[in-house]
């Protein structure tokens, strides 16, 4: 096991810079997720950890070993690298067994044969897979090759453990269970780990740290509440989980609490982790979770400010609805159990804990 | 996993790289493979004497001289109008064969368009005879015409009755790309235009002939490139009939002359390698495609097929008698007429059934040795150009090495090379090179000088189905520990157990019934069928010719059967 280093990170496509200047630094046992949009660079990265992609820049040292280094000309191919990549695809090889499949690595590390046995038997124990062991790939389910293709990179106890989109291609209740089976592994195995993804949910729920990705930069790197309660920019907001956006403009500052001028004049008051200056453009950013309908008659104090917003639309979802608020041509999303009856609903807002970015903008920058 | 004793993750780096002496050795072989014909003949143009003559000198004067060569003009312009008026003939065809069979319901399209594809799995030698045989002066179809109408209207011996039969004999290939084509196209373009009203005449008309476009011309520059490599039919019917194109006129000054000019030839050569490598760069630019042949891939799924109505029966009587009249009239009696003695309307057909065509070629040393030969030639010369190509399709679609680009290129620039090219350029080669004598009087040149030729066809049927293998197959063997060599071993090597036994097929079937590179690098001892149908076909022996026919016909629909009962193998797109 080792930490792994990346350094300035440089990988271009003719004129686009897949990958522009990322510097990470993963801590041994640590497991960390690229998170990010398709296009991100998150995958180019992982490639050039793996050694599958020749980067143009930079530097990748895994436990004091140099993989890469631009400066220094050196590129390790991936044979020599020992990490341990599990593809997408599963990439389990369709003309041998699931045990010839675990056994590929081990014999080509020259493990005695019963040492090898007892190995692929352990592995496959750990990955609950030992009934099928003289299956070959196509006679099993999704599940099940993903399950095997961890085993024959966990069989040769990798450096590190690179995990690309392991459970995008098993179908959404699958999924889940899949995420748990992996969240309790990756307790027990202590391995270091780069995992990437763009499901928010599983960088979420599996990462220590996250690192979201966005046009080949690092847009944030945070534990998970960082990233969800404390985004860098709109884009993370955006991207992680669902956000709102206001574009409003700082009436007053009274102490820790701004004062915000809404689009169409109404006022909200928030308290600022960094506060703004006075008269500047701002845009207020919150999640669904964060509001709620108000209560008839409700008003705006010390603990939240009620907005008055045009309902657009509902649509019921099973158990709940989504309402389509519109307020001066801000789009807003609500999820709420009783669908709302007029064509207005006053929204409440609590006065701590929504984010402001300076600047109008609607996530999508 | 604390319990297992750790065996170390990484691989120490070797020292040694073992993929790297291999690489680098197959990309030589390949470059030096297709290079050795086109360097001679390059260097033989500018030189006043022969290539091995010390005394030569370095001259421009071979053109001046092949330009001034009496009627060499006219050469020219026959070449240039059989290449024109086959490609004609064979878009015609092939294009309204690929619309019938493939977009209407017609009766039985499987099976037409199946015996439609067969002369392409022919030699246009052997096709030749076969037409002859029929609508030769003395052919069956001819005496029959002129016995109720008089003189027949016809004659092989023009460049009409050339552009035909090589026309029919390359229509499959248009059929092909139109097909192709067809099946790849949006069936809701035709939807579209049938809700808006059009009948089916005119969506055909308007919207799916148009489609097809950009099909039919990529398919008719290649059909005309190979108009102007032809060698059979100008060599069987041109020349008794005085009309020599390019390909006849480098044969008689070559291989047919006893003492040939060597400047002279190697400059017609040149010439002609120019003018191919251009239409071949052509075919690239109008497609951006390295498919000069179709072997593999295309789609299976075929668009809601066209109505005929009234008009499905007399069509299918149509197609039926050309099917007939150019493919299997000829071939059948060209194998009727290996079963007799003499063939002829006015002989009943019994009076004249032997075995006897059939006993000279086991008797005679001359083709006896030519059917072995063929057979090592294509069993074993087969195996080892797989092995090459197969090399080569993995080099340079799953390495990095540095030259693959380079590989890539060279393996397919054998295309613009004809074989009468070929044949020559590899002529001088061997004599060239000291030491080689042994292998220039032996049939090892021509498995050399084959494997040449058809790397991009082998390279045709091995590259679709390699890349259809996922390569994260290959990435994650490397990432566990195995280098290049042992992942091709052990995981690219069975996954490419199919494409490797298409390519064997197609080779075999390509050496087998190969004859216009031969027939400059035979030796006494060397024959192999295809130039022991020319000996036997100059020397009139038509029995001869009739049965070497029969038997190359035979092992070809044999080996393809095999092919496709047992492995499945699809040989066209």
């Amino acid at each position: 096991m080792a930490d792994l280093k990346i350094e300035g990170l440089v990988r271009r496509f003719g004129t686009v810079r897949a990958v522009d200047d990322v510097s990470i630094h993963v801590a041994d046992g640590e497991f960390v997720t690229l998170l990010g949009p398709s296009g991100c660079g998150k995958s180019t990265t992982l490639a050039a950890v793996a050694g599958l992609d020749r980067p143009d820049g930079g530097r990748i040292t895994v436990g004091g070993k140099t993989y890469f280094d631009s400066a220094r000309g050196i590129y390790l191919p991936p044979e020599s690298r020992g990490c341990g990549l599990v593809f997408q695809s599963y990439a389990l090889w369709p003309h041998m067994t699931v045990a010839d499949n675990v056994a590929f690595p081990l014999t080509l590390r020259k493990v005695k044969t019963a040492d090898r046995k007892r190995r692929i038997a352990e592995v496959l124990a750990l990955v609950e897979m030992e009934p099928y062991a003289d299956r070959y790939p196509h006679m099993l389910s999704g599940g099940q090759q993903q399950r095997v293709a961890l085993a024959r990179t966990l069989v040769y106890q990798p450096s590190i453990l690179l995990l690309d989109e392991p459970l995008s291609n098993l179908d959404a209740k699958l999924r889940d269970r899949a995420r748990a089976w992996l969240a309790e592994l990756r307790t027990r195995l202590g391995l270091t780990t780069i995992y990437v993804t763009h499901d928010q949910i599983e960088a979420l729920s599996l990462s220590d740290r996250i690192v979201v990705m966005s046009a080949g930069r690092i847009a944030q790197l945070g534990s998970p509440q960082d990233i969800y309660e404390r985004p860098a920019d709109p884009f993370v907001a955006d991207f992680i989980g669902t956000t709102n956006f206001l574009p409003a403009k700082v009436a007053a500052l009274t102490g820790g609490v701004a004062t915000l001028e809404l689009a169409d004049g109404q006022r909200v008051e928030v308290t600022a982790d960094r506060p703004p200056v006075a008269g500047s453009r701002v845009t207020l950013a919150f999640r669904p979770e964060q509001m709620r309908a108000a209560t008839a008659g409700e008003a705006s104090g010390a603990e939240g400010s009620v907005i008055a917003t045009r309902v657009l639309s509902r649509s019921y979802i099973g158990g709940r609805w989504q309402v389509a608020l519109d307020l001066a041509d801000a789009p807003i999303r609500l999820e709420t159990e009783v669908p709302p009856t007029g064509d207005e609903l006053h929204l409440w807002l609590p006065r701590a804990g929504c984010i402001l970015f300076a600047g109008a903008s609607n996530g999508a920058a | 996993m604390s319990t297992t004793t750790d065996v170390g993750a990484a691989i120490a780096p070797r020292r040694f790289r073992r993929e790297i002496p291999i690489q680098y050795g197959m990309a030589a072989l390949v470059v030096v493979l297709v290079a050795a014909p086109l360097l001679p003949i390059l260097y033989q143009s500018i030189l006043d004497g022969a290539l091995y003559d010390s005394s030569a000198r370095l001259t421009l004067g071979n053109f001046a001289r092949l330009a001034e060569t009496a009627g060499f003009g006219g050469v020219l312009w026959n070449t240039f109008l059989l290449a024109l008026l086959s490609t004609v003939v064979a878009q015609l065809f092939g294009t309204a064969a690929a619309i019938l069979f493939g977009r209407t319901d017609i009766p039985g399209a499987r099976t037409l368009g199946e015996l439609f594809l067969w002369p392409m799995y022919l030699s246009a030698l052997v096709l030749s005879f076969g037409w002859y045989s029929i609508y030769g002066p003395a052919g069956y179809v001819t005496v029959f015409w002129q016995s109720m109408f008089g003189e027949a209207p016809w004659s092989l011996y023009s460049i009409g009755g050339m552009a035909m039969i090589a026309g029919v004999s390359q229509a499959p290939l248009a059929y092909l790309y139109c097909l192709s084509s067809a099946g790849m196209t949006d069936p809701t373009l035709e939807e579209a235009a049938r809700v808006a009203g059009a009948g089916t005449f005119r969506t055909m008309w308007r919207i799916t002939l148009p489609l097809m476009m950009p099909a039919i011309a990529y398919s008719a520059v290649l059909n005309f490139t190979i108009g102007l490599e032809l060698l059979s039919v100008p060599l069987i019917f041109g020349e008794p009939a005085g009309i020599t194109v390019l390909t006849t006129f480098l044969y008689n000054i070559s291989a047919a002359s006893p003492r040939p000019d060597h400047g002279l030839v190697a400059t017609a050569a040149a010439l002609m390698l120019v003018v191919i490598v251009f239409l071949v760069w052509l075919q690239s630019r109008l497609l951006g495609n390295t498919r000069r042949f179709v072997t593999l891939g295309g789609k299976a799924t075929r668009p809601r097929p066209f109505r005929l109505g009234a008009l499905r029966w007399p069509l299918f009587a149509i197609c039926a008698v050309y099917i007939l009249l150019s493919g299997v009239a000829p071939i059948g009696m060209l194998v009727l007429r290996a079963f007799t003695s003499f063939l002829s309307p006015m002989v009943p057909l019994a009076d004249v059934l032997t075995l006897e065509n059939f006993e000279m070629l086991w008797r005679e040393p001359v083709y006896a040795r030519s059917i072995t030969n063929s057979f090592i030639v294509s069993l074993f010369g087969a195996a080892l150009a797989t092995v090459l190509i197969g090399m080569v399709a993995l080099i340079v679609h799953r390495s990095e090495f540095r030259f693959r680009g380079l590989v890539h290129y060279a393996a397919l620039f054998p295309r613009a090379i004809p074989g009468v090219v070929a044949g020559i350029g590899f002529f001088y080669a061997f004599a060239l090179v000291p030491g080689l004598g042994g292998i220039r009087n032996s049939i090892w040149i021509l498995v050399i000088a084959f494997t040449m030729r058809f790397i991009p066809t082998g390279l045709g049927a091995v590259a679709p189905m390699l890349l259809q293998v996922s390569p994260d197959l290959d990435r994650a063997a490397r990432v566990q520990g195995a280098d290049w060599w042992t992942t091709t071993r052990r995981i690219m090597t069975p996954l490419m157990r199919p494409a490797l036994v298409a390519c064997y097929t197609v080779l075999f079937i390509s050496f087998f019934k190969e004859y216009s590179t031969a027939i400059f690098l035979f030796a006494p001892g060397s024959e192999v069928v295809g130039t022991a149908l020319l000996q036997a076909w100059i020397q009139g022996e038509v029995g001869v010719v009739a049965g070497l026919a029969t038997i190359q016909v035979f092992v070809i629909a044999v080996c393809i059967t095999t092919a496709r009962a047992i492995f499945g193998v699809r040989l066209h797109g």
